[in-house]
């Protein structure tokens, strides 16, 4: 099958099987940066937003999601003009082997445009689908913390 | 790679059209599609673009489309109802982005074991909208127990009444992420300190679910101070099947523990 996409804002026609899952297709169409993890729909370094939305990819054929708007973790920063967030991540050294930290990327980036001024709980809840074997989490949620300061400070709109 | 071929209908007529034909199956949100053998489906009837994104509310009557997924819901329905026991039973369940993706319709046509949203509908008696050659409104409890019904239909949505009763949701898990080995949901309706009335039932037990009646008679009718908790624990008495996550009989003594924990809660003990 070959099917229209937007992918961080832009028209992209994909190639890829009927039974293959998203997490297949980005990357097999260059979207590196949506990790293959557990296929399972466990650990999140696949995630992405669908239509704004945090989602596994691994856990969607991508024939289901023809013509919707997907955002992977380079359409919000990458290494050029890095996002707040992901600056975030770097400071308080949420970042250790790297292999989650787009999912979790992602996790923040939805919440805190949704809520840029969230509780710890909150936080938590919003990185319920994201696994992270090295940094035990309190770095991850201090960094989005750092994150929501800083996006509410300079005003930023998400 | 089999031929499997993709449909993509703009009407319900057109998908339920699709649906009847042989071994084409509906794919609302397709979390677990992806676990089947796809070489027996000869093709997937993608819903996305059926108009089944809504929320209907009359009087006291609330209405969901099918293809709105668990946290869809859930924040609908918290905008007029935050107590509800769908609510309670689906903001636990699985994680942020699969409540992203998991559409009540594919939930209900599954309804695992483990499934967060069987027990709420029943205990809301809870009705089905189905279209296609079943066409018509069925009872949650009619629904699961009629497998004819699913074939050749399509969930289009659910429906049920909204009430001040006080409610309880309890899935037994090891991890946040594991799916349940069993789920609870209690509604009391509580009139100075006397319970009028209740309902209780547990999911993922050898009968598929089970209301607690023995429960509820004993509880109907009941000044909350006389309530003696460990005869509810002893009344419970459900079965659950050796082969699932944790030993049956143990299953079973921690349900009369968490039924009876639950009344406790909602009578404020």
């Amino acid at each position: 099958m070959k099917e229209k996409f937007i992918i961080n804002g832009k028209e992209k026609y994909l190639t890829f099987d009927a039974d293959e899952r998203l997490v297949t297709s980005l990357r097999n169409n260059g979207f590196k940066e949506v990790k293959n993890g557990c296929l399972e729909g466990e650990c999140g370094a696949c995630m992405i937003l669908l239509d704004d939305k945090p989602v596994h990819s691994c856990q969607i054929f991508t024939a289901s999601v023809i013509n919707k708007n997907i955002q992977t973790v380079k359409g919000i920063g990458d290494l050029h003009f890095p996002h707040i967030i992901q600056n975030a991540f770097v400071e308080a050294g949420a970042v250790q082997c790297g292999f989650c930290t787009p999912g979790f990327i992602i996790a923040a980036y939805a919440l805190l445009k949704e809520n840029s001024n969230p509780t710890e709980n909150e936080i938590k809840r919003a990185i319920d689908g994201n696994l992270c074997r090295c940094t035990g989490y309190v770095k991850i949620i201090d960094a989005i913390k750092n994150a929501s300061k800083t996006i509410q400070k300079e005003k930023v709109e998400l | 790679m089999n031929n499997l071929k993709w449909y993509y209908p703009e009407t319900i007529r057109e998908a339920t059209d699709l649906i009847s034909k042989e071994k084409v199956i509906p794919h609302a949100s397709g979390t677990n599609l992806l676990l089947r053998n796809l070489k027996k489906i000869n093709g997937f009837v993608n819903l996305s673009n059926l108009p089944l994104h809504y929320t209907k509310k009359e009087d006291n009557e609330i209405e969901f489309g099918s293809m709105l997924t668990y946290n869809e819901i859930i924040s609908e329905l918290k905008k007029i109802d935050k107590e509800n026991i769908l609510v309670k039973s689906l903001i636990n369940s699985a994680d942020t982005p699969l409540r992203n993706r998991i559409t009540i319709g594919g939930s209900i046509a599954l309804a695992p074991p483990w499934s967060d949203i069987i027990g709420a509908l029943l205990i809301l008696d809870a009705k089905i909208i189905l279209a296609g050659k079943n066409k018509g409104e069925f009872l949650i409890e009619e629904f699961l127990n009629t497998p004819k019904l699913k074939q050749k239909s399509l969930i289009t949505g659910i429906k049920f009444k909204l009430s001040k009763w006080k409610t309880f949701s309890y899935r037994n898990i090891r991890t946040k992420k594991d799916m349940p080995a069993f789920h609870i949901v209690e509604m009391l309706k509580i009139n100075k300190h006397k319970i009028q009335d209740c309902k209780i039932i547990v999911t993922g037990t050898v009968n598929r679910y089970d209301q607690i009646i023995k429960v509820e008679n004993y509880l109907k009718n009941k000044t909350i101070n006389s309530i003696d908790f460990s005869k509810i624990e002893q009344l419970v008495n459900v079965k659950f099947s050796g082969k699932r996550f944790t030993d049956p009989e143990y299953s079973s003594k921690l349900a009369g523990i968490e039924v009876s924990r639950g009344i406790k809660k909602l009578v404020g003990i």
